[in-house]
């Protein structure tokens, strides 16, 4: 008892602790002043401005269109990654030949470079590109879109491509899931008479749900702050059809505006811990054990 | 233990203050000759590392005769502003910047950090101060007044072989395109996927407009005296723009294509024509002398003029700048006869002096210089008026073929955003 009381100090923790308010505590508290602010690339004194940066931020159509994709993205990717990482995971659990080759297969695109994918899936999302032409030689013609210069649909494509590349991360996690989860559950299940649907919806979702719930954070959080995607893909366009929360936090520090940009930071900061926290909170509640 | 951590946390101090640390070593050795030796910094994009002023010979010559170094920091290109903002903010000024002088205007905030080179004795001998100037002032040096021109590159066998002249005015380059796209090729190839490339025709078509029936315009425009939308001939030059896109004279898919592919384009000869700046010229013919590019203005209108992009790649001295008056001998150096004369030599400049003399110019270059210079038929574009960042107003000129907004749209959202963004900087009348 003794020892493992006097095994490590609390003193230890100093370090991580210093770096940590060093580098997120400290640029928070300090990105949350400047917020407030109208601090400007050409103002020699910086003025205390009250609300007006985060009215601005719901007022500017262009800002709000930001909001609006941002969360399209945000919603379209859980559900996407999710629901086709947990088919996926149940799939790849089975006893199949190439299991193992498969399970590389799906994951290796999260691997890539978010810069690779754009230089891939450019040129196969134009009008003329490898997917329209694709529907055309199945006799889908009528399906073929402008995928990434139609302003309607460019925020959906681009949520796609996100799918795609990261649902065998999502996978794995999954998969790391379902293998903690007991045979005889199952195996109880069969003589019970529960077919295979019955057994996933009353055995496999209710334990996965440590799994389920990592990942529905990873992916919402991920959602909300998505970037790169969008920026490697359309650069916030064509106009600013595609524009994103973090997108717009670019163009606004492009543009100077330094005291806006970091308006739009806080804010997506405040708005990520306001849905995850409770969300975290309602999910861990619901967990089961074995 | 810890004397080992010191050291390698010292090593580490030592190799990310390489700056100081190089000239401290320079000043210790080499000054044998005459007095202490000074080292000036002068700050360069990468993108711009082949400028003629930061030329190794160039350099060292300047050394020996005035015993001073100059040390180069190299900026990564895509953050060449930023860095610049952070450096000038924090009073860690470099002696010298190379940068472009109206993007000074919008980035760096020219009136506040650059010294005015007004009487500089090379002044008096500047065929044009305008390209160095801003606000009135000289605040910039070049030995090039060659500003690089913005029209409708095109390619001149192809003219020839079809007969075709260089059109007037809309309806003549309509005719045009429609003769082109009847042989085969696409008339003009639109890389919309890059927006900055939307606005070389209005940026040109605006500005010829504005010089020839309303002078003080852009004064107006940026006074708040009039907005982007009061002018109806701003929407007639947008939806020529698009005309030429609806008629089906151009590349099918305009906003996937984008601008790196243009050589390529030219190269194939699978387009003729492209609204576009003569570095697009320079740069095929560097792959390919055997094909013939040429220039001409945006035909907005009956006898454009053609457009002058504002003058990239000027000097700036900073007025913190720690070393100023050997900053300013560099620039003396340069602008000496024969320093001056060496440079647009190598370079084919235009040159900006009286007494140096522009050397003999590659074929496309004279014609603009016989068409267009020296009847002073070139008219700066819009982009050296504007004193804000110009993204906003690309995006909206891709909305108008990506979205489908007319002309008057375009207009309205940027004149918002324009407003926006000098009220923003603080400029009175917003």
């Amino acid at each position: 008892m003794k020892i493992s009381k006097s095994l490590y100090s609390y003193y230890l923790i100093w370090p991580a602790l210093i770096i940590y308010s060093a580098f997120f505590v400290l640029p928070a508290i300090v990105g949350l002043f400047y917020s407030f602010t109208d601090w400007r690339l050409d103002r020699e004194v910086i003025q205390f401005i009250g609300w007006d940066n985060f009215n601005r931020i719901f007022t500017d159509k262009t800002l709000i269109l930001a909001i609006k994709n941002t969360f399209i993205f945000a919603i379209i990717t859980v559900i996407g990654k999710n629901v086709l990482g947990i088919a996926l995971a149940v799939g790849l659990n089975m006893r199949l030949k190439t299991r193992n080759l498969l399970r590389v297969i799906f994951y290796s695109p999260s691997i890539l470079s978010v810069l690779v994918i754009s230089i891939v899936f450019t040129p196969m999302l134009r009008s003329e590109g490898t997917i329209n032409k694709l529907f055309e030689a199945v006799g889908l013609g009528s399906l073929s879109q402008a995928w990434l210069t139609d302003p309607s649909i460019v925020i959906w494509t681009v949520a796609a491509v996100s799918i795609w590349q990261h649902t065998g991360f999502q996978m794995a996690i999954y998969l790391a899931g379902l293998q903690s989860i007991s045979k005889e559950y199952y195996e109880a299940a069969t003589i019970d008479g529960a077919g295979a649907w019955k057994s996933f919806l009353k055995i496999t979702l209710p334990l996965l749900l440590p799994a389920i719930n990592i990942n529905l954070m990873l992916t919402l959080i991920g959602g909300l702050k998505v970037f790169s995607e969008v920026f490697v893909l359309t650069g916030g366009g064509p106009g600013n059809a595609s524009q994103v929360v973090g997108t717009i936090i670019l163009r606004a520090f492009g543009e100077g505006s330094w005291g806006l940009g970091t308006a739009i930071n806080t804010l997506l900061f405040v708005v990520v811990t306001i849905i995850s926290i409770p969300l975290l909170i309602f999910m861990r509640r619901k967990e089961v054990t074995e | 233990m810890i004397a080992g951590l010191m050291s390698v946390s010292l090593a580490a101090c030592g190799s990310g203050n390489s700056n100081s640390e190089s000239s401290a070593s320079n000043g210790g050795s080499n000054n044998g000759n005459k007095g202490e030796k000074v080292t000036i910094e002068l700050a360069i994009s990468k993108s711009s590392q082949d400028s003629a002023f930061v030329a190794q010979d160039l350099l060292d010559e300047f050394e020996e005769k005035t015993n001073i170094h100059v040390n180069l920091q190299l900026l990564p290109a895509e953050q060449t502003s930023t860095v610049l903002q952070t450096k000038l903010a924090v009073d860690e000024t470099p002696d010298i910047i190379q940068y472009n002088l109206a993007s000074a205007t919008t980035d760096l905030n020219l009136e506040r950090n650059f010294e005015i080179l007004d009487n500089e004795p090379w002044v008096s001998r500047l065929l044009n101060k305008d390209v160095l100037s801003a606000y009135g002032h000289v605040y910039s040096f070049h030995v090039s007044q060659d500003t690089g021109m913005q029209g409708v590159v095109y390619n001149k066998d192809m003219f020839k072989e079809l007969g075709l002249s260089i059109p007037q005015n809309f309806e003549e380059f309509l005719a045009v395109c429609e003769k082109i796209k009847a042989s085969g090729i696409t008339p003009v190839f639109m890389p919309f996927k890059d927006n900055w490339a939307a606005n070389i025709w209005p940026a040109a078509a605006f500005a010829d407009y504005a010089a020839k029936n309303e002078p003080a315009l852009f004064d107006d425009l940026n006074a708040n005296r009039k907005k982007w939308t009061d002018i109806p001939e701003f929407e007639t030059f947008l939806q020529q723009q698009y005309d030429v896109y609806k008629k089906g004279y151009t590349n099918t898919d305009i906003l996937s294509d984008s601008y790196d592919m243009a050589v390529g384009k030219f190269l194939n000869k699978e387009v003729a024509m492209m609204f576009m700046g003569d570095w697009l010229i320079e740069n095929v013919a560097e792959k390919d002398p055997n094909i013939h590019l040429g220039l001409f203005a945006i035909p907005s209108s009956e006898g454009a003029s053609l457009g002058a992009s504002p003058l990239g790649g000027q000097l700036f001295i900073p007025k913190k700048a720690k070393h100023m008056a050997e900053a300013k001998k560099f620039l003396d150096y340069i602008a000496t006869k024969e320093v001056a004369q060496k440079i647009v030599d190598q370079r084919k400049y235009v040159s900006i002096f009286s007494d140096v003399t522009t050397p003999e110019l590659p074929e496309y270059k004279q014609d603009i210089v016989d068409q267009y210079i020296t009847p002073k038929k070139t008219v700066l574009t819009t982009d050296a008026y504007m004193l804000v960042d110009r993204s906003e107003l690309y995006r909206s000129l891709q909305d108008q073929f990506a979205g489908g907004k007319t002309p008057e749209e375009v207009l309205a959202d940027w004149n918002d955003k324009f407003s926006q963004l000098m009220k923003d900087k603080g400029v009175s009348g917003f």
